[in-house]
């Protein structure tokens, strides 16, 4: 599936080079479609990310972001429809986009530089040199030589996110990645991904359920409602934002209006054939995912 | 909180010895009063005096040799085999659809009841016992790597993929050293199913090895030399054992639950 790569290896996750608009990569998304058997997740789905915008997609369990992100991700193939990745379908663009996952799934086995080197080539000092450097951009090359069972949540998901961007990637796609993680850890982070994201330039698309992470690290939040993007809200805040500001708090909370308002309305909203099926959520839609993966 | 507080670090490691040392002194008297026939249970001393014969004479290490030989030659066997079946089993659907229902009907035979047959196959030759040791050890190795292999997180595996990992770096850096803990239980049971399996066939088939030492003796009346057998089968499983752990602890460092 992997065709070796065309690009330099990246070497210097430190540089100070002014972020451009090269270093992003142009999401253009047109009439996706994803159906699980008779269940349809995505309905003509049309989206365009700008080169390293940062995009944040919020909606309730089951609306279908976490599927969007693993189609963008070429995890899963589109039923129909098209993702081309500044114009080239994205399952010839594997290399450019690197996924941070809900969990940090680091490999036990592996110490944490080791990890953070996962699928790239070179000899072990230059790997070494290279992660040391990426987790010196998370703060963590003390903890090079460590396992992965020695950290917190917050750690991994740090060493996550060292092992994402020592790719170079021009798309970053966060699954949630800080949900898992206690209030003070998940701001932290935010802050963390909001630096290195401006630094590097790449684009990021980030799904959470979090209203305020997304209008903090947001260009511009999109909200998912049965398969299909039924808000889009540009956030024309300065940075660094403060959470307090009455600007911010506008904004959170126009967006959770918007959000919480299917509540209301659910029920009509709902197609009548299955509804059961329908208010099952996330948890058994990955669980089909799952079972569709065989093991090799 | 520590067990024995008040003994210095040189003496606690002896705390386990206490209790055998004291069933030993227990059975001494017990023999030496004359209290219990030396026909039923010799003397410890009697014991330490034939092992030190038959070591003087060279016989206990030659069957000890012909032992050992049986045992790691049928456990690289049946282990390989095992491994690799478990392997495929696990790797590939239509291998487990194919072949793991066969496995799992002989599994169920104990394989020690093939003796009668393997003695006519093979007659009392090594062949035979290799047989055997090698059928034992194959099965609790094929199962735990099987299982270990189904078992590997498949977020894991698709992590892997997305990282650039191709099939056989998948297969070497994700789901072979997730398997090994489970591999290495099975390894761990199949030791214990090699000495068994070398047992029965000695005893009942052999000219040489411990199991045909113990037969022999048992012939001539000579407990001491069957007690020296039974000890050399206690002693052999504990080396088993405490090389199944060193494995373990050198390959699974990274797991909290063999630091």
């Amino acid at each position: 599936m992997y065709s070796p790569s065309t690009r330099p290896q990246p070497t210097d996750l430190d540089s100070n080079s002014t972020p451009d608009a090269s270093s992003g990569v142009a999401v253009s998304v047109a009439a996706l479609q994803k159906s699980f058997g008779a269940r349809r997740v995505l309905h003509d789905l049309d989206l365009t990310i700008r080169p390293g915008e940062f995009l944040a997609i919020v909606g309730h369990s089951g609306c279908g972001k976490s599927t969007l992100l693993r189609l963008l991700a070429n995890l899963d193939p589109a039923s129909s429809g098209s993702i081309l990745l500044d114009g080239t379908p994205v399952a010839r663009q594997q290399e450019d986009l690197r996924l941070m996952f809900q969990d940090a799934r680091l490999l036990p086995w592996k110490s944490v530089w080791a990890n953070v080197t996962l699928g790239l080539k070179g000899s072990r000092a230059d790997l070494r040199r290279q992660a040391l450097e990426a987790l010196n951009s998370v703060g963590l090359a003390e903890r090079a030589d460590d396992w992965p069972g020695q950290l917190s949540g917050g750690q991994r998901q740090r060493v996550a996110l060292a092992r994402a961007l020592i790719h170079k990637p021009r798309l970053l796609l966060l699954d949630e990645p800080l949900g898992a993680l206690d209030a003070l850890t998940r701001i932290e982070m935010q802050g963390l991904i909001e630096r290195l994201w401006l630094r590097h330039g790449f684009t990021a698309v980030l799904v959470t359920h979090d209203v305020t992470e997304a209008v903090a690290l947001a260009d511009r939040v999109i909200l998912i409602e049965d398969g299909a993007i039924t808000l889009d809200q540009p956030v024309a805040l300065a940075r660094p934002r403060e959470r307090g500001e009455p600007a911010f708090a506008d904004l959170e909370q126009t967006v959770l209006n918007r959000v919480l308002r299917q509540d209301h309305q659910a029920a009509p909203v709902t197609p009548p054939a299955q509804p059961t099926r329908q208010q099952r959520g996330d948890a058994s839609l990955s669980a089909a995912q799952w079972a569709a993966y065989p093991s090799l | 909180m520590m067990a024995f507080p008040r003994l210095s670090a040189l003496a606690r490691p002896l705390v386990p010895w206490l209790v055998p040392l004291l069933l030993l002194a227990v059975w001494q008297a017990a023999t030496q009063s004359g209290f219990v026939s030396s026909r039923i249970a010799p003397a410890p001393s009697a014991v330490a005096a034939s092992a030190y014969a038959l070591l003087i004479s060279g016989e206990l290490l030659h069957h000890l040799w012909s032992s050992f030989q049986r045992a790691s030659i049928g456990f690289l066997i049946g282990g390989g085999l095992g491994f690799a079946l478990g392997l495929l089993s696990g790797s590939i659907r239509s291998f487990e659809l194919l072949f793991d229902t066969t496995v799992q009907m002989i599994r169920n035979v104990p394989h020690l009841a093939l003796i009668p047959l393997v003695i006519l196959w093979f007659g009392i030759d090594e062949t035979g016992k290799l047989f055997l040791v090698a059928l034992g050890v194959l099965f609790p190795v094929y199962l735990n790597t099987f299982h270990g292999i189904r078992a590997v997180d498949k977020g894991l595996i698709e992590m892997g993929k997305s990282y650039g990992l191709g099939p056989i770096g998948i297969f070497t850096q994700v789901i072979l050293p997730g398997a090994l803990p489970s591999i290495l239980v099975g390894v761990r049971f199949a030791l214990g199913f090699t000495w068994l399996t070398l047992i029965v066939s000695e005893t009942i088939a052999a000219s040489s090895g411990i199991g045909y030492m113990a037969m022999n003796a048992r012939e001539f009346f000579q407990t001491d030399v069957v007690v020296v057998a039974i000890l050399l089968y206690a002693l052999l499983g504990k080396v088993a054992d405490l090389a199944a752990r060193w494995l373990e602890q050198r390959l699974l460092r990274w797991n909290p639950a063999y630091a």
